[in-house]
């Protein structure tokens, strides 16, 4: 994929988003403001922005709770705010969290609690873009420990077998939870070495957006042209522990050495390096960032509790009381 | 009207529904070529093509999500599960993932799927080929589940499971495929989230649900030649309830016999009873009785079997208890 100046900057742009909206976020949590327990994606943001920047529109995302870049560039930024405040502009009005939102609108598939049960969903999503015949391409992003449940073989099997359009990403930030992957994965090396031989899989450096754009656009290709699903390993890694709540564990030094890396400054240098930005622009998109993200925040803190009868929102073809019963 | 099977209702709403609508497909361990394990599939493949008919691996996990992933992008896939033991593997899908979306989402987005499934009984099939697992899915809000009892009902229930836009459980009965009836030649579906009266009566009101139905229509005749008369109501979808028929029943005969087929105990019965005492207590003449498995797995020994699973002499003695003879 030959990218000119101007998608260049998008990417960045997008790069840049997620990093300070997530950083908004642990403030916001910090200082007791956010009611929802941040997973941060802080780290691993060029996995989400090149992979996205691969698909088409139609083409359908299933992000993990820690895929945040992915829901960025397709939802308005108030109601992803919004739904971590739970109040009635989130994605469900307050009804669930915003780390497992769905919406038909973006192309975004709706996620569970339980790690990698959205791994078959992508691949359903694969079935009816074959029943419909809309070329519609899943990408399914999960983490490490994702790769130990029977989710992620059953689905890499199914979805081989049938050659359904689906990219199926790891991003494999070297921790499950708090046990080191390695600890808890048979390879030898990498986590592609579970894929079958009928699945082409690659390992991708998961800090480096147009390395993770040129992978997936190879692809979605091979998606759409019929030739079935991929596994795509991106190596990357989180500067904050799995969830909000858990104690630190992991070595200073590991996580210095990893910022070395980091993804929002490796494509900053690229830019300005090939002279597609300079300083100025930097800091103007840098501003108008904070100041986007800093809105939808005030607007999140000050949008509505939802009513009591947004959660009597369970049957779509039945009217049922408040106890299930059905009403006539 | 002509006579038909459960199992030609069951396949004739299949191929209706898949020549109706082609964004339904139809999928499962075996229901392709070979035409299911039951061979309710039979021929559908062929006059539908592999595309829309298909053989899947043996994971329930693979069909659970891979069905709710189809039904939130616009197919409506109905899936084979083909033991209802089963559904303890697919219990993750359903519970977690299909009767949650649509709470899930904010923009109306339903998750129309079937999960057909074998239940039940008396096959010597032993304890994890038999079991009936409506209990382990009731207190699941956001899944329907439904239980017919006729071919006529099978066939038309079916039909609008399959339209319907929200996640059902689809349960057959394993004894009742060979079961005959009337079904009507012609065009039609029957109502999820509607009781029906399956038998009028004045002395005492029997609840049954799915196989059990039969069991208690044919308690009912027995019954009447001794003199009682029972008025029987098929509940026909499970959860969520259509209670009011039901309550409107024991109002009228001021008693209440429950018939299923899983354990008593935590079983769908208890939930009925706790809905007419809230609802219909001081209308009552007698305790409520239960008629249900007891507490222990299905066992395969032909006479422990047959002591497990509920019949006839249960329901008419439940009868008889609440009428204090």
């Amino acid at each position: 994929m030959n990218l000119n100046d101007e998608q260049r900057r998008e990417i960045y742009e997008n790069l840049l988003f997620a990093r300070r909206f997530e950083e908004t976020v642990l403030e916001a949590y910090e200082s007791g403001g956010v009611p929802e327990l941040p997973h941060l994606s802080i780290g691993q943001e060029a996995v989400g922005v090149g992979a996205t920047y691969a698909l088409s529109e139609d083409d359908w995302i299933a992000p993990s709770l820690r895929t945040r870049a992915p829901i960025l560039m397709r939802v308005p930024l108030k109601e992803v705010t919004a739904g971590m405040y739970g109040t009635v502009s989130g994605p469900s009005e307050g009804r669930t969290t915003q780390h497992h939102m769905g919406s038909t609108e973006h192309g975004i598939l709706g996620t569970t609690g339980m790690v990698g049960s959205h791994l078959n969903a992508a691949v359903g999503a694969g079935l009816s873009s074959r029943q419909l015949g809309d070329d519609r391409v899943s990408a399914v992003f999960f983490g490490d420990g994702a790769t130990t449940r029977g989710e992620f073989h059953t689905a890499l099997n199914y979805a081989a077998v049938e050659d359904l359009p689906v990219v199926f990403i790891i991003e494999n930030n070297g921790w499950t939870e708090e046990t080191p992957i390695e600890q808890v994965t048979a390879v030898e090396e990498d986590l592609i070495e579970f894929a079958g031989h009928d699945l082409p899989s690659s390992v991708v450096d998961g800090q480096d957006a147009d390395e993770v754009l040129a992978a997936t656009s190879e692809a979605v290709d091979r998606a759409r042209e019929g030739n079935g699903p991929t596994l795509l390993e991106m190596k990357t890694y989180r500067y904050r522990p799995h969830a909000e709540v858990i104690q630190e564990r992991r070595d200073e030094a590991e996580i210095k050495r990893w910022k070395q890396r980091d993804p929002v400054k490796i494509y900053r240098d690229r830019l300005l390096d090939d002279g597609v930005v300079d300083e100025a622009w930097l800091e103007d998109l840098d501003a108008s960032l904070r100041e986007e993200i800093e809105a939808s925040f005030e607007f999140a803190q000050n949008d509505p509790a939802p009513p009591e009868e947004t959660m009597y929102h369970v049957y779509k073809d039945v009217e049922v009381d408040r106890d299930g019963g059905v009403v006539r | 009207m002509s006579e038909h099977t459960v199992r030609e209702s069951i396949n004739r709403a299949l191929a209706e529904e898949l020549e109706r609508d082609e964004r339904v497909f139809l999928y499962g361990e075996d229901v392709g070529d070979y035409g299911g394990l039951y061979q309710v599939t039979d021929g559908l493949q062929d006059r539908f093509g592999e595309e829309r008919v298909f053989d899947t691996p043996l994971s329930e996990t693979t069909l659970g999500g891979t069905a709710v992933g189809a039904a939130l992008t616009g197919t409506r896939p109905v899936v084979e599960i083909m033991f209802g033991d089963f559904m303890a593997i697919i219990a993750d899908q359903i519970t977690n993932f299909a009767a949650k979306m649509y709470f899930n989402y904010g923009d109306g987005t339903g998750v129309p799927m079937v999960v057909r499934t074998t239940y039940g009984a008396g096959d010597q099939f032993g304890l994890h080929h038999s079991q009936s697992p409506i209990g382990w899915f009731q207190n699941v809000p956001g899944i329907k589940i439904v239980a017919p009892s006729t071919p006529h009902d099978y066939k038309g229930l079916l039909k609008a499971s399959i339209r319907d836009d929200d996640p059902v459980i689809f349960l057959e009965n394993k004894l009742r495929y060979e079961d005959e009836g009337e079904v009507p030649d012609g065009e039609y579906t029957v109502p999820l989230c509607r009781s029906e009266r399956k038998r009028k009566g004045e002395d005492v009101t029997v609840v049954a649900i799915g196989g059990m139905v039969d069991v208690a229509m044919e308690a009912a005749e027995r019954l009447e030649a001794d003199g009682v008369d029972a008025e029987v109501i098929d509940p026909r979808t499970v959860v969520p309830l259509d209670k009011e028929p039901i309550f409107d029943s024991v109002r009228k005969t001021h008693r209440l016999v429950i018939v299923h087929e899983a354990a008593t105990f935590g079983g769908f019965g208890g939930e009925i009873a706790a809905e007419v005492a809230e609802e219909a207590l001081f209308y009552l003449d007698a305790p409520i009785e239960r008629v249900g498995a007891p507490f222990t797995p299905v066992p395969f020994a032909e006479n422990l079997e047959e002591a497990y699973l509920p019949d006839e002499e249960d329901v008419i003695e439940a009868v008889q208890n609440t009428l204090g003879r």
